[in-house]
């Protein structure tokens, strides 16, 4: 099981969750970022600090957005890790606005 | 909306003890989060706890006294007032104490909740002053604490936050990311900065994974690999001679004992190349600061007690101990000033009292140990013994006695629950009010209540209350409020609460203990162990009265000990069960079974609830080697069977390589309805004690797999 990065991230990418990720899990590419399964220890602390809410648990995602699960894990393969913050997208905060964050 | 948050504290049996805001909308918790501001929990909560909200409002709580109204075990209740429930259980207690005298009561208990009002001797006080059987309650590092009095005395040890500092960190049977991930973020700084990290233990867990070297190695078998690391150590003059001179007894007796250890007998036992002993041993000694983090599990076998021993005396023969960031890390708990007496109340013991010890549990019930009287009243709370306590077949025949009494005070209708004749509400953490002392760092934690109480649960704390109104006591300190005992229960002169109110600890929800910082403290640069010598006492000096578990352990009650002749030094115990001890069992029973903690699991909390399960694995699983597999014909997802002379459980076949050969490792606190067979892994446990402390032996268990 794993918490997996969602469409909310797009666009946005604040990547306030790897601030808080205690074991490296995050990738990012120039979209957005994914958690590597295998590395997750399911601690959620990166849920509730991000400004998009694009983090759930894999096994809460509902039946449309199953599918991140296999995006993150094969992008998380494919992507280094992320060390530190970056900063967000151009456009993030109308983004986030616009999701009605 | 009302919109709030709340300051609390996580109240599992966890090292970590989480600083936890809640988020009260209109009296109703809607979530709960770690505490961003707290440097310990740094915002993250767990797998277990990130949806302790559910738990509270999960239709599953028990949320009014019922009264059994079908046979033992049937789960039929019907709902009483709580006046029926006390009067009940008084008139019952009193007819029993009439005809067979209050040691026919045994209260049986520990850390489902582990706050200092509500947790460990919240009942003390009660059993103590009625005269009842002791609850002799050795579930979790007690062989390893009496080992640790006995080597270094109850010292808080390495700052776990100094371990940023150190250069070689050994994890020795600890999964770290799975028991005690808050400590993870300051082993990961030391590894940025240069730091090795060891990890030994059979499996190879996620902390296993991201070590630099993983240290596979047969269970039960750790004092052999400790007893060599000192062989060569000893051997090849890495010893710090100055550190042992000046704060150190028993060099001399220590190093003619571990002559006899050498590596090739340790790799013999442990199934670790001898090359690897050496280069561990090495390593260890050259690369200061070093430091060792052990897990509960090290003490879960026949010389668990001894293992701890050994272990201890390594930061002394090296003078690890010198460095910020050196020695060893086991209990921090030490440091905190609790005043256990003030909460257990030893005081009120009648001279002589009957001990009966958690592991014996069924056979007392079903009268095997010959009690006499024998217990007719049984009073259950923060425990669930059906799912997590050894000679499962006993105890459930014990608790199907028509004659026994059982007061069971839950949150849910657990397997030892369903058993109860009366069962009573009890608040979770979000609806009661404690402090907290942390075995895992040095912060004092508040948990203040979020909401109020569901239904008609009562904090333990009012429920001894109220028991103790029944039974007709007038000693007035039953009756103290939660603050005037929170009050009472610390010292709050010493010196590590100086600059610290209760004000404060509220308000902000905890407080770090007044010590030294951690990037500048090492604890026994110059010696000040406490033990009898002041110093690391490789040949221990309080080994005269033979075994014992420490009184906080036993309601502060010091008689009756085991008193099993102790050896004052160090040495290897072998496992009761395995392939080289007894090799005839393990013709029949070839694989040594480990029962870890489950990933969403805190022990048996949470087996039942949907969000763990669905983290954990729907039903009980069993993790093979891929040859242990083969041979069997068993396919991963394969129903199977474990089993032993003691009983069997059903599980799914997982098969992967990060176990050893011939290990099998069945994740714990599984209720029985996840079972196929209804029982759980400790239907295979043994009831023996390890060689202190009367430690459980766990991981000292043959077994068979077979294809169902």
């Amino acid at each position: 099981m794993a918490y997996v990065v969602t469409d909310n991230c797009r666009g946005c990418r604040y990547t306030e969750c790897v601030t808080v990720c205690p074991v490296e899990c995050f990738h990012v590419d120039e979209k957005m970022t994914y958690i590597d399964p295998e590395n997750c220890i399911d601690c959620g602390g990166c849920v509730p600090v991000c400004p998009v809410g694009a983090i759930e648990p894999d096994y809460r995602l509902a039946a449309d957005k199953k599918f991140w699960i296999d995006v993150n894990r094969k992008r998380a393969a494919e992507t280094p890790v992320l060390a530190a913050r970056l900063p967000p997208l151009p456009g993030a905060d109308a983004r986030r606005q616009e999701l009605g964050r | 909306m009302a919109r709030t948050t709340v300051v609390g504290a996580c109240p599992h049996d966890c090292p970590d003890t989480c600083s936890i805001l809640t988020t009260v909308e209109d009296g109703k918790a809607i979530a709960v989060r770690g505490n961003p501001d707290h440097p310990f929990t740094r915002g993250r909560l767990c797998v277990k706890v990130n949806n302790y909200e559910e738990r509270v409002y999960s239709d599953k709580r028990v949320l009014h006294p019922l009264k059994r109204v079908g046979p033992k075990g049937s789960k039929q209740f019907q709902r009483i007032s709580w006046d029926e429930a006390i009067e009940t259980i008084a008139t019952r207690w009193k007819s029993i104490i009439a005809t067979d005298g209050a040691q026919a009561i045994l209260p049986y208990s520990y850390l489902g909740t582990q706050g200092i009002i509500n947790g460990l001797n919240v009942g003390d006080p009660l059993f103590n002053k009625l005269g009842a059987t002791v609850s002799e309650r050795t579930f979790c590092d007690s062989g390893s604490c009496t080992a640790y009095m006995m080597t270094i005395g109850p010292t808080p040890g390495v700052d776990p936050e100094s371990f940023v500092h150190s250069k070689y960190i050994l994890l020795w049977a600890c999964n770290t990311l799975g028991t005690n991930s808050h400590h993870w973020p300051f082993i990961e700084q030391a590894k940025k900065a240069g730091a090795k990290l060891v990890v030994i233990d059979p499996v190879r867990t996620r902390t296993a994974r991201l070590a630099d070297w993983h240290i596979p190695i047969r269970p039960g078998t750790d004092a052999a690999l400790a007893l060599a690391m000192m062989h060569v150590i000893i051997k090849e003059n890495l010893v710090d001679r100055d550190y042992i001179d000046k704060h150190t007894v028993g060099y001399d007796e220590l190093a003619e004992r571990v002559s006899t250890y050498t590596p090739e007998f340790a790799a013999q036992e442990t199934g670790i190349p001898v090359e690897d002993i050496v280069k561990l041993a090495r390593e260890y000694a050259t690369t200061p600061p070093a430091v060792v983090r052990i897990g509960v599990a090290v003490e879960r076998h026949a010389g668990g007690g001894q293992t701890v021993r050994a272990i201890a005396c390594l930061p002394g023969l090296i003078g690890a101990w010198k460095h910020v960031g050196g020695g060893l890390l086991q209990l921090p708990i030490w440091a905190f000033p609790v005043k256990w007496e003030v909460l257990m109340r030893p005081d009120l013991q009648p001279e002589k009292m009957r001990v009966l010890n958690s592991w014996r549990l069924g056979s007392a019930l079903t009268g095997e140990l010959g009690f006499d009287p024998p217990i007719k009243a049984l009073f259950v709370y923060n425990a669930n013994p059906m799912a997590m306590v050894t000679e499962q077949a006993k105890l459930e025949q014990g608790l199907e006695r028509e004659d026994l009494f059982t007061v069971v005070s839950e949150h849910f209708l657990t397997d030892t629950a369903r058993y109860a004749d009366i069962v009573l509400p009890a608040t979770t953490q979000l609806e009661q009010k404690d402090i907290m002392f942390s075995w895992g760092h040095l912060y004092l934690s508040y948990n203040n209540p979020a909401i109020e109480p569901l239904g008609e649960a009562v904090s333990n704390t009012e429920l001894f209350r109220r028991l103790a109104k029944a039974m007709g006591i007038e000693d007035l300190s039953f009756y103290r409020t939660d603050d005037e005992i929170i009050e009472a229960s610390l010292d709050w002169t010493n010196p590590v609460l100086q600059g610290i109110t209760l004000e404060d600890v509220k308000a902000k929800g905890y407080a770090r203990l007044t010590m030294p910082s951690a990037d500048d403290w090492a604890p026994h640069r110059e010696g000040n162990f406490p033990t009898p010598t002041g110093k690391c006492e490789f040949k221990s000096t309080i080994t005269g009265g033979g075994n014992f578990v420490v009184p906080l352990f036993r309601q502060g009650y010091n008689g009756d000990q085991d008193g099993t002749p102790v050896d004052a030094l160090p040495h290897y115990i072998p496992p009761n069960e395995n392939p080289q001890t007894t090799p005839a069992l393990a013709k029949r029973y070839p694989l040594s079974l480990i029962t870890p903690k489950s990933h969403a699991f805190l022990n048996s909390n949470y087996g039942n609830l949907p969000a763990q399960t669905a983290q954990a694995g729907e039903e009980q699983s069993v993790f093979l080697h891929p040859d242990d597999a083969e041979r069997r014909g068993i396919v991963a997802g394969a129903p199977i069977r474990v089993f032993n002379d003691r009983g069997a459980f059903e599980a799914f076949a997982s098969i992967s390589p990060d176990v050893m050969p011939g290990v099998v490792m069945a994740p714990s606190g599984y209720w029985h309805r996840s079972n196929r067979k209804g029982a759980t892994v400790h239907a295979l446990t043994p009831p023996a004690y390890a060689d202190l402390g009367r430690a459980p032996t766990f991981s000292d268990v043959l077994v068979q797999v077979g294809k169902l």
